[in-house]
C-alpha cells in the first residue's frame, strides 16, 4: 500500500510543489497521476523514489515511512520498486540481456538465477528474441519494453512509470500501456505519471489529478479533464 | 535468497574505467611512480649514510687505544673500567690482529702493502670501540677515558659525526618538502582521474541508484581504481629504483672503496612493501576524496 498523509513539499527557492496531499493506493491498483506542467507530478515521483524528502507529512510505502527513512536504507527500499522513465535510460553499450541482467547484478543476484530469469522477463514484455540486440537496434517502443523488463527484473511490488509513452509513437504507446495493464493483472501496483489525455481516457483506470500541488480530482474510471 | 557480489565485477569495472580514461590514468600512475622513486631514493640514501657512519665509527662512538705493548691483564683492566663508566651503551674490543685484518680488507687490491707486517712486528694496539648513550654523556666519558690507566689515546670524531649528521638531516628536510609537494600533486591528479571516471559513469550510476544499488556497490569500483593505480605505480617504481640504484652503485661508486654501498636485494623487500603501502594508500585516499565530493554534489 502507498499512502500520502498531508504531504507538503517546499523547495528552498520557496516553491510549494505539493500542498497537503492525501492519497491512498491499495496493493494491486492501477493509478494514473495526471496534471499540467508544474502541477506537482514530478515532485510526487521524486518523493516516491525517495530522491526528495517531504517537508511535512508522511509517505508510507509498504513497511517504509519515507519521511523518516534513513539514507542508508534507501537502496533497500528502491528494490521494492521498478522504475520506467520517459527517456528509457538504457545502456547503449550493453545488450538487451545485459541491460536487464544489470539490475539483478546490482542487487547481488546469483548468476544462475539471472540466466534463468532474464529470458522469462523478456518473454513477458514480448521481446523473447531481442536479448542479443543493442538498444540502438530497437525501436522506441521496444526500448521502452526493455526498460520495463529491467524494472521487473527484481520482482518489485510496485511499478512507477514516469511519462512512459512520452518518447514513442501512439501505436507503441498502446503496446506499452497494454503491457503495464498486463503487469498490473499479475498483482503489481502500477503508478503511471502522464499528461497524455487520450491514453488516460482510453484505459478508464483510477485517475488522480494534480493542480498547483493539490489533488483536485481522484476518481476510478476517471477521465483527463 | 543469498545475495552475492563478485570481487571480479568490481575489479573489472575499475580496469574498464582506467582504460576509458587512459591519459589521466597514465598521468596518475606516472606521477605516483615518480613520487615513490624519489621517496625510495631518499630512504636508500639515508640508509647508506647511516651504514657508512656506523662503519666509520662516527655514530655515537669513541675509540680508546691501549698501548702497543700492553699486556693482556692491562687490556682487560681497561675493559672492566669502561664497563663501569657512566653513559656507555656498549663496547667492543678490537685486537691488534683484528685491526690489521681490517686494514688489509679496506686496502682492497692494495692489501699487499701490509704483507711485511705480521704478529711480531704489528705496530697497532688493541682498541675499544665504545658506543655512548647520548651526546650529553660524551664530554664526561672522554674525560674519564683520558684519565684511565692503560689508555694511550682516545679518538672521538664527535665534530665530524655532527657535521655528517647535519648534512643528513638537511637532505632529509629538503627531500621531505619535495615529497610533500609531490604527494599533494599526485593526490590531486588521482582525484581528477576518479572524478572523470565518475562523470563518465554518471548515467550508469543514476540507473544503479534506481534499481537499489547500495553506496558501497557504486563506489567500490572507484576505490579499486585507486588501488590499481597505486599497485601499478608501486611495481614500476620498484624496478625503476632497482635499475637506478644498481647503476649508481656499480658505475659511479664502485671505484670508491671508502664508501660502502648496500646491495639493493638486501633492502628490496622492505622497499617494495613501503612502496605498496604508500602507493595503494595514496590511491585510496585520492579515490575517497573524489567519491566524497561526488556524493556531496
Amino acid at each position: 500500500m502507498i499512502e500520502f498523509r498531508n504531504v507538503k513539499k517546499l523547495y528552498p527557492n520557496g516553491t510549494i510543489a505539493l500542498d497537503g496531499v492525501d492519497l491512498k493506493v491499495e496493493d494491486g491498483e492501477f493509478v494514473f497521476i495526471v496534471g499540467r506542467s508544474g502541477a506537482g507530478k514530478t515532485t510526487m515521483m521524486k518523493l516516491l523514489l525517495r530522491e526528495e524528502r517531504a517537508s511535512s507529512g508522511d509517505i508510507i510505502v509498504g513497511d517504509y515511512n519515507l519521511t523518516k527513512l534513513r539514507n542508508y536504507k534507501v537502496p533497500y527500499y528502491r528494490r521494492e520498486l521498478g522504475v520506467v522513465f520517459q527517456d528509457f535510460r538504457l545502456f547503449k553499450d550493453k545488450t538487451v540481456y545485459e541491460n536487464v541482467a544489470f539490475a539483478m547484478q546490482v542487487v547481488g543476484t546469483p548468476t544462475k538465477l539471472i540466466k534463468r530469469r532474464v529470458p522469462a522477463i523478456l518473454n513477458t514484455v514480448n521481446l523473447p528474441d531481442k536479448g542479443k540486440n543493442f538498444p540502438s537496434e530497437l525501436s522506441g517502443g521496444e526500448q521502452q519494453r526493455v526498460a520495463l523488463a529491467r524494472a521487473l527484473a527484481n520482482n518489485p511490488k510496485i511499478i512507477i512509470a514516469d511519462e512512459p509513452t512520452g518518447n514513442i509513437d501512439p501505436k507503441m504507446s498502446i503496446e506499452i500501456m497494454n503491457l503495464l495493464m498486463k503487469i498490473n493483472k499479475l498483482g503489481k501496483t502500477v503508478i503511471v505519471v502522464t499528461h497524455e489525455k487520450a491514453l488516460v481516457d482510453y484505459y478508464k483506470q483510477r485517475v488522480v489529478m494534480l493542480r498547483d500541488g493539490k489533488i483536485v480530482e481522484d476518481r476510478v474510471g476517471g477521465m483527463f479533464k | 535468497m543469498k545475495k552475492r557480489y563478485r570481487l571480479t565485477y568490481f575489479i573489472g569495472q575499475a580496469i574498464k574505467s582506467l582504460w576509458r580514461n587512459g591519459v589521466m590514468s597514465f598521468a596518475s600512475i606516472a606521477v605516483l611512480m615518480s613520487c615513490l622513486v624519489v621517496m625510495g631514493g631518499f630512504a636508500l640514501l639515508v640508509k647508506n649514510i647511516n651504514t657508512n657512519l656506523e662503519k666509520l665509527n662516527l655514530m655515537n662512538q669513541v675509540v680508546a687505544f691501549c698501548f702497543p705493548d700492553a699486556k693482556e691483564e692491562e687490556i682487560e683492566s681497561v675493559a672492566s673500567a669502561i664497563e663501569k663508566m657512566d653513559g656507555v651503551e656498549s663496547f667492543v674490543r678490537v685486537t691488534k690482529a683484528e685491526g690489521l685484518d681490517n686494514m688489509r680488507e679496506q686496502a682492497g687490491e692494495f692489501k699487499s702493502i701490509y704483507d711485511d707486517i705480521n704478529e711480531e712486528n704489528n705496530p697497532l694496539s688493541d682498541k675499544f670501540v665504545i658506543t655512548y648513550r647520548s651526546e650529553e654523556d660524551v664530554t664526561n666519558l672522554l674525560y674519564t677515558l683520558n684519565h684511565t690507566e692503560g689508555v694511550r689515546t682516545v679518538n672521538a670524531s664527535v665534530d665530524i659525526a655532527k657535521a655528517v649528521l647535519n648534512i643528513k638531516n638537511s637532505i632529509q628536510w629538503i627531500f621531505l618538502g619535495f615529497l610533500v609537494i609531490l604527494f599533494v600533486v599526485t593526490v590531486f591528479i588521482i582525484i581528477n582521474t576518479i572524478k572523470l571516471a565518475l562523470n563518465s559513469r554518471r548515467h550508469e550510476i543514476s540507473v544503479m541508484r534506481y534499481v537499489g544499488a547500495t553506496g558501497w556497490f557504486i563506489t567500490l569500483p572507484f576505490i579499486f581504481e585507486g588501488i590499481i593505480i597505486g599497485l601499478v605505480a608501486s611495481v614500476i617504481a620498484y624496478f625503476v629504483e632497482m635499475v637506478a640504484y644498481n647503476y649508481i652503485a656499480t658505475s659511479l661508486l664502485s671505484g670508491i672503496t671508502m664508501i660502502t654501498v648496500l646491495p639493493y636485494k638486501e633492502m628490496g623487500l622492505t622497499v617494495f612493501l613501503q612502496f605498496l603501502a604508500v602507493g595503494v594508500g595514496t590511491g585510496v585516499i585520492g579515490s575517497l576524496i573524489s567519491i566524497g565530493k561526488y556524493r556531496k554534489s
